[in-house]
């Protein structure tokens, strides 16, 4: 066992682990932060994801021990306590969950995108969440969701598309 | 929550965080076979969940300074250390011209999140069938820097791989770079196939360049077969010109040589059907430029 200190949404938290403990099983048994799913443990699904240092990491592929003395943002740390970023309200308007396990990860994804490359091309999106996966495949409302906060259009944008009872 | 079971686990090992090459390397002349060298991790933690490697100690290398750079000497070629990542790669703009090859593979390898973490070098050293980078550098006839107690070896790529998870390293030793000769004056091209998920099920690699008079045509395919293979065949086709009657006898000599497996992803009639379309369109693509 060893003592690390990872500051996690800007608060340093420190535990005793072990060298070969997953930096997944440590946010969310550890430290018990949940929106950070366990799902394929194998890099493929992308639920896992956590921004570590200025990179975003599917955090089954990466040791606990490697985050010692860095930074770790989750989906939880994008906005203030009570308040919601943009993007998180894009997804509450365009309905972009549908059971909500993988949200907080294509939430995280897509803020961090939109950090970087605040009008991505859907092409662009597709690339830069290519890892992440949805099974209920809600992918149209997110690309929505992510052209609301853009204020670009996406090819299924336009609000008609929608059945009458969902257009409001 | 890992209910204790393997594949989500990892084998019980001692971490280590050299801080010098010097350092790493006595790690592992201290622990030889036990030890293994982590890069990015991507296939090391992978094959340690699959308790394929059980290693009791893990030697971090990820940000080694003398492992972490990139450089193109013109005359000379390509550096890129043991450290670099593939997202790395990509953004240190290095891979254009005539290594368009290589920066077509590796913008392709995964995902970004993984391309975030995962190395040329490591790519290489798990030397896993469908992994793209390999037959990119074996067309542009890359070759591995390799130190040991003591010691410095070169040695080509195509060699370096011995078969699936199998390479030419010794217990103490450590694969420091990946050098890949300049490739001004080649034109080169990567295309693969990879049926929806993230691995290919086949995939090209073409370089083609003058040497004096004669025009030399490097042809790699993988995925097909436990490694990289070269097609002498279609090397032979593409040497005499890149034309539409060239690419159409170069893809059926790619379907009727080049030995492809069977097996859970695809069945070998399959892969060969694929060796045709895809050398179809690399080869066209090259024919555009």
């Amino acid at each position: 066992m060893r003592e690390i200190s990872v500051s996690v949404n800007g608060r340093v938290r420190k535990r005793l682990i072990k060298d070969n403990e997953l930096l997944l099983d440590f946010l969310r048994d550890r430290l018990e932060v949940r929106s950070v799913k366990a799902a394929c443990w194998r890099g493929e699904c992308g639920l896992c994801v956590v921004k570590l240092g200025d990179s975003l990491v599917k955090s089954c592929l990466v040791l606990a021990v490697e985050a010692d003395g860095k930074e770790v943002r989750t989906v939880e740390g994008i906005a203030p306590e009570g308040e919601l970023a943009p993007i998180q309200k894009a997804f509450v308007e365009r309905g972009a969950a549908q059971c909500g396990f993988c949200t907080p990860a294509w939430v995280l994804a897509t803020h961090e995108l939109l950090q970087t490359n605040p009008h991505p091309s859907e092409a662009e999106l597709a690339e830069a969440t290519g890892g992440l996966i949805c099974r209920c495949g809600t992918y149209n409302q997110i690309r929505e969701a992510v052209a609301d906060v853009s204020g670009t259009k996406t090819a299924r944008h336009a609000k008609e598309r929608l059945p009458r009872a969902l257009s409001g | 929550m890992s209910f204790g079971s393997p594949y989500v686990t990892l084998p019980d090992f001692t971490y280590h965080k050299p801080k010098s090459l010097e350092e790493a390397l006595g790690l592992l002349k201290e622990y030889g076979d036990e030890a293994k060298v982590m890069g990015g991790g991507v296939g090391l933690i992978a094959f340690m969940k699959e308790r394929l490697m059980s290693p009791t100690h893990v030697i971090d290398v990820k940000d080694l300074k003398e492992l972490k750079q990139v450089s193109h000497v013109p005359g000379k070629g390509l550096s890129v250390g043991a450290a670099v990542t593939l997202a790395d790669l990509l953004e240190s703009g290095v891979l254009g011209g005539g290594y368009a090859v290589l920066g077509e593979a590796v913008a392709r390898i995964a995902d970004p999140m993984i391309r975030r973490r995962a190395t040329l070098v490591g790519n290489v050293c798990e030397a896993i069938p469908w992994v793209d980078s390999p037959p990119a550098l074996i067309a542009l006839d890359a070759s591995v820097e390799i130190v040991g107690p003591g010691t410095k070896r070169s040695m080509p790529v195509s060699g370096f791989i011995r078969g699936p998870v199998d390479v030419d390293l010794a217990p103490d030793e450590i694969v420091t770079s990946i050098i890949v000769p300049d490739a001004k004056g080649r034109v080169s091209a990567f295309e693969k196939f990879t049926g929806g998920s993230e691995f290919s099920l086949a995939s090209v690699a073409v370089s083609l360049s003058e040497e004096g008079k004669n025009r030399v045509a490097k042809v790699v395919y993988g995925a097909v077969n436990s490694t990289p293979v070269r097609s002498s065949e279609v090397e032979g086709i593409v040497s005499q010109g890149l034309t539409p009657a060239n690419a159409r006898k170069a893809a059926e000599a790619a379907a009727h040589t080049v030995e492809c497996l069977d097996d859970v992803l695809a069945s070998s009639a399959y892969r060969k059907h694929l060796l045709r379309v895809i050398t179809t369109k690399v080869l066209g693509r090259m024919m555009e430029r």
